[in-house]
């Protein structure tokens, strides 16, 4: 029998803990010990991107990281994105702008597109199909998310605005 | 898919010629190479553990030797079996004498290669590219050898 | 209370869907679960010569390993449904695990139940197989010469069927002043929802009663299969589709691994889990196209078609799957003559058995097929008597008020006005400036193009009269039941199956406004055989179109009921109430009336109802269409060719489409977006591609070009709204337009910018590297 390891990782704010098999992958750590299904696979070569997920702040795909590699690490799924009653701009973008089908793909996907929005709050189209590149969507064409993305990036660039004490310069944002 | 391959050793042609179909020397310089046995048939049954890409895992093959003309041609048969999927490949073997090199021998390798499995779903991409890395070991550990014999 | 049918309302089911709280198939963990991984065949054909399973079986946390030698007398084949008549078909069906022989590169060949899927898959690298090698055939042009290897003895030629409808007389091509002919390729393409198949069995051996949770877009037409193939009765074995990611014709299928694992969990009495992987997906979830169709038109000079003949030699792939003899046949052959007004029509297709993935239906189905064929043709002839390809098609379009048109085949197109359509679609896109734009840029070698395609479909199946003629094993009516809780709140059941197209939402807009309650009031349930009668399932663009108008009578049903009950509370007769706006009231006098919610009570407690009206207060209906639906649109493609690469550019797309009454515009345009997305994809980028011996070689996500987001332009929709007249709502379907209509009108853009090059036609997909190819043999012959 293979050695396990024990691995301790900080989810959606909780610390949680599991003894794993070293080959064990991040994403079967959520889905199957964590119980977290809202991060799913699509593919088993790293394309499709539905295993998104953020972790130290950073979104990556947790088909392609091993659980014991995000040992101490700070992840973030979808179930801490925000809530029904309260949703994160990003969700709230997806459903306004119909950015979802099946919506299978959809958890990996508003994943990826937190990762964009950290770094770049006002991306144009062409930044943002860019940014796209590394999740596939099989019912949209992409478009609907595309506009999602936009109206998610116009929420929290208002949003931080509003929570900013504007300077008497004006000032950059 | 076919593959070209081409090393020069630093040895003269006959040298190499020899060496190259000797089963000792194939048994210690082809890659990963567990068991080598020649059997009844004239055919030698191979077992290579292989770590390169997909290629990876224990792989028993069948390989044989045939329509020599030396010190010049041969034409290798390869079957081999693993978990990833099985490889049939019929490569020519040409020797000549280097020309950048005076004294040594280029060896091209032409191969025509069936795969199956993983390797053939997944593999096929990045096969040709496999294909070399384990050609150009298993000539570099030939060499070697042959060194070692003189 | 306001409209809401018609209205761009977000949808109902997206919540649980942008939070992490959907369940899919592989969501569901059930107590004691065992998971099942398959061993696949590494050989296209291959002589079984034996399997060893010792070793896998010694392997710590493995529970079984079954071969085909186990589970042929358990398990039955699973029969295909669709057995297209008067063709002399050969039905090959799918075993569950091969015995002797296997016939395609990835069918299994045993499956092992383990503890964890780890241990699973680890397992099946300890299950030896020894094969025999066979020469395989993958093309269905070669498997049909003479010479080919024979895949089944009793299939002469490996052709399972010749179909054949309409006849045009010879004279008509021989007299013809223009024929043009031309042979495409409908290349084989994958449907790849992004879910994979799945399954999830749980059996209880004390009542027998099995529980089986797939990935599945019909799970009726699931419990008639596996019911047969596992020998148990529909009153025990359930069938729920949870949330499904996707299907586009690939969960339609009754495939052989869920029914394993169904029979696992009953031989180990404990629940058992199959996860298909993305690689398995594409050996084993079945495939689409690979039809070559050989196209004839006569024509006269000035442009009028008189008629079509084609021949199509399908692969059906090494068995027959669910609807894999239909979609060649009836679904391509029906409407090879598109939207126009052609007097004659003739369709032979041949269909024929290969060792490769069973094809079956895939986003449009047929129609995708017949739509390229004409519109290409359509186009050539164009080029041939140099004419502007929009000219052609305005003289021989169906014209507005000779609808229902029958077509030579018989189809009734049920209503619309093709030209306005047309003309929207070419006033959007600025066609008489995109023209001179592309004088302008030819004189600078500027490669760029312009398609057009102007397609129809045969949508919204159907009949079930019709079903029960041309082969289909079951009815294709549906049925929805609408259920008014106490409160008021309202429940409805169908047995369509959708998993994305969003009717939670368009059905809860139906009732909302039928009954004058919230759109919150109302939810859909579907998807478990236990709960729902009969129905057929989502495919087809069906269920808008069939389900709706299940819903749309049963809705009123309730109505009728709740009239009386009001009428008889109010002490007047139900001739003398008016229903409105939630509201049910006096004529002449609106201050006396009940609200739909205090009938809604009235009704399911009973205290008072009038003679003869039985209690609660629920409505059903099963819907059988009396035809099928037809959506058309016409869409322009522009594209530049850049001639040192070959990389075709999608500068603009725009697309008019008549679906019918739209129920939800937002809907219908996501809709409209992903099917173009598939529609382009098959037109530049997507091809299964197999070895000459079998071997798949777009195995995955890095060899099998799906679409990425930056692959698009903004795509300019619109729409024009002709109402069916064969359904209460009006609908005519919309979820295959885009893949009907992209390929020629892409493919066509494609060719208007090689013009210069002489290219007549490429196969689909137009590659880079097939793109320069034609253009550099265009340079050598210029």
């Amino acid at each position: 029998m293979t050695k396990k390891w024990n691995v301790e990782v900080k989810v959606n704010g909780r610390v949680k803990r599991a003894e794993v098999e070293p080959r064990l992958l991040l994403v079967h750590l959520l889905r199957d010990e964590f119980n977290l299904t809202g991060t799913h696979i699509g593919c088993d070569t790293s394309q499709c991107g539905a295993c998104t997920v953020m972790m130290d702040g950073k979104a990556v795909k947790s088909c392609t990281v091993l659980a014991v590699q995000a040992d101490g690490a700070e992840i973030q799924t979808v179930e801490g994105l925000g809530t029904v009653d309260q949703l994160h701009p990003i969700q709230a973008g997806f459903w306004e702008k119909h950015g979802l089908q099946c919506g299978f793909c959809t958890p990996g996907i508003m994943m990826a597109v937190n990762g964009l929005l950290q770094d770049n709050l006002n991306p144009s189209e062409a930044e943002i199909r860019d940014a796209l590149d590394g999740v596939i969507c099989r019912c949209t064409g992409y478009q609907f998310i595309v506009k999602a993305v936009q109206q998610a990036a116009e929420t929290i660039r208002n949003s931080q605005q509003q929570s900013q004490v504007v300077p008497a310069e004006g000032g950059s944002v | 898919m076919r593959i070209e391959y081409s090393y020069t050793f630093d040895l003269p042609k006959d040298t190499v010629w020899r060496y190259i179909q000797d089963d000792r020397v194939l048994r210690s310089s082809l890659p990963g190479c567990q068991t080598f046995e020649e059997m009844p048939s004239g055919i030698y049954a191979a077992e290579l553990g292989l770590n390169t890409g997909p290629v990876k895992g224990l792989f028993s093959a069948e390989v044989q030797q045939v329509d020599q003309i030396p010190p010049t041609y041969y034409r290798l048969l390869v079957k081999g079996k693993g978990k990833p999927g099985e490889i049939d490949a019929v490569a020519d073997m040409i020797l000549e004498e280097a020309e950048e090199a005076e004294g040594g021998t280029k060896i091209t390798c032409v191969a025509e290669i069936e795969v199956t499995g993983v390797l053939a779903s997944v593999g096929q991409r990045v096969m040709v590219g496999v294909a070399k890395v384990i050609l150009g070991q298993f000539f570099k550990a030939a060499e070697k050898e042959m060194q070692n014999e003189i | 209370m306001t409209k809401v049918v018609g209205k761009p309302l977000k949808r109902k089911e997206d919540p649980k869907l942008i939070t992490g709280n959907g369940q899919f198939t592989d969501d569901i963990k059930l107590t004691g679960m065992l998971y099942m991984a398959v061993k696949r065949s590494q050989h296209a054909h291959a002589r079984i010569k034996r399997i060893s399973v010792d070793a896998a079986l010694k392997l710590p946390g493995v529970v079984a390993v079954y071969t085909g030698k186990d589970v042929q007398d358990k398990i039955k084949p699973i029969r295909s449904i669709w057995l297209v008549p008067g063709c002399d078909l050969i039905a090959k069906d799918r075993v569950p695990l091969a015995v002797d022989k296997v016939n395609y590169t990835g069918e299994a060949v045993a499956v092992v139940i383990a503890e964890s899927r780890y241990l699973a898959s680890d397992a099946l690298d300890l299950i030896d197989v020894v094969y025999e090698e066979l020469p395989a055939v993958v093309h269905q042009e070669a498997a049909i010469e003479g010479s080919a290897p024979v895949i089944y003895n009793d299939v002469p030629g490996n052709v399972a069927f010749t179909w054949k409808a309409g006849e045009v007389p010879e004279e008509v091509f021989a007299n013809a002043e223009v024929v043009v002919k031309q042979r495409f390729y409908e290349q084989r393409v994958a449907a790849n929802p992004m879910e994979t198949r799945g399954a999830v069995a749980q059996y209880n051996p004390g009542s027998g009663e099995l529980t089986l949770w797939c990935t599945s877009q019909n799970p009726h037409i699931h419990r008639l299969q596996y019911s047969e193939a596992l020998g148990i009765s529909e009153t025990k074995l359930r069938i729920i589709a949870p949330d499904v990611g996707g299907g586009f014709g690939a969960k339609i299928a009754v495939y052989t691994e869920e029914a394993l694992a169904a029979f696992a969990a009953m031989d180990l009495k404990q629940p058992v889990k199959w996860i298909e992987d993305r690689q398995e997906h594409f050996l084993a979830t079945s495939h689409a196209r690979d039809q070559v169709i050989t196209t004839e038109l006569a024509g006269t000079k000035d442009g009028k078609i008189l008629a079509i003949r084609t021949r199509n030699v399908a692969s059906l792939g090494a068995y027959l799957s669910t609807m894999g003899a239909g979609v060649p046949t009836i679904d391509f052959g029906l409407m090879v003559t598109g939207a126009y007004t052609i007097p004659y029509a003739q369709a032979e297709t041949i269909g024929v058995y290969t060792n490769t993935t069973p094809t079956d239906a895939y986003r449009g189905a047929g129609k995708p097929e017949a739509s390229y064929q004409i519109e290409r043709i359509v186009s050539l002839f164009a080029e041939k008597i140099g004419m502007d390809p929009v000219e052609v098609r305005r003289k021989n379009l169906v014209q507005k008020g000779s609808f229902p048109y029958t077509n030579p085949m018989g189809c009734n197109y049920d209503s619309g006005d093709y030209q306005k359509v047309l003309e929207q679609a070419l006033e959007a896109a600025g066609y008489a400036g995109l023209r001179k734009e592309q004088e302008e840029a030819r004189k600078n070698g500027r490669l760029l193009g312009i398609g057009i395609s102007t397609y129809v479909e045969l949508c919204g199946l159907g009949p079930s009269a019709v079903a029960g003629a041309i082969g289909f094993g079951g009815g294709l009516y549906e049925n929805c039941t609408v259920r008014v809780h106490p409160s008021g709140k309202v429940t409805v059941l169908t047995g369509a199956s959708p998993h994305g197209q969003g009717e939670g939402t368009t059905f809860a807009q139906v009732v909302a406004e039928k009954f004058g309650i919230p759109i919150e009031d109302v939810e859909l349930f579907h998807g478990d055989t236990h709960m729902i009668s009969m129905g057929w399932g989502t495919y087809g663009s069906r269920t808008t179109p069939v389900a709706g108008g299940a819903l749309a009578i049963a809705a009123d049903r309730v109505i009728e009921k709740a009239i009386k009950i009001a009428a008889h509370e109010l002490e007047v007769s139900p001739e003398e109430l008016k229903f409105e706006d939630g509201a049910f009231m006096v004529k002449g006098d609106p201050d006396k009336k009940r609200t739909f919610k205090e009938i809604a009570w009235s009704a399911n407690n009973a205290w008072n109802l009038p003679a003869g009206v039985e209690p609660a207060l629920e409505g059903q209906c099963f819907f059988d269409p009396p035809d099928f639906v037809y959506p058309f649109g016409a869409h322009i493609c522009v594209v530049e060719v850049d001639p040192d690469t070959g990389v075709v550019d999608l500068k603009k797309y725009v697309s008019v489409d008549d679906v019918g009454r739209i129920l939800n515009p937002l809907i219908v345009e996501g809709q409209v977006h992903g099917g173009l997305a598939q529609g382009i994809g098959q037109a530049l980028w997507e091809q299964t591609v197999y070895s000459e011996k079998g071997q798949l070689l777009s195995g995955t996500f890095m060899d099998y070009a799906m679409p990425k987001a930056k692959f698009f332009p903004m795509i300019e929709s619109s729409f024009v709204e002709s109402p069916s007249p064969v359904n209460p709502l009006g609908a005519k379907g919309v979820g295959e337009t885009g893949t009907t209509a992209a390929p020629s009108a892409v493919v066509n853009a494609v060719m208007d910018a090689l013009k210069p090059y002489g290219v007549v036609d490429l196969e689909m997909p137009l590659t880079p590297e097939k793109v320069w190819k034609a253009i550099q043999k265009g340079r050598a012959v210029k």
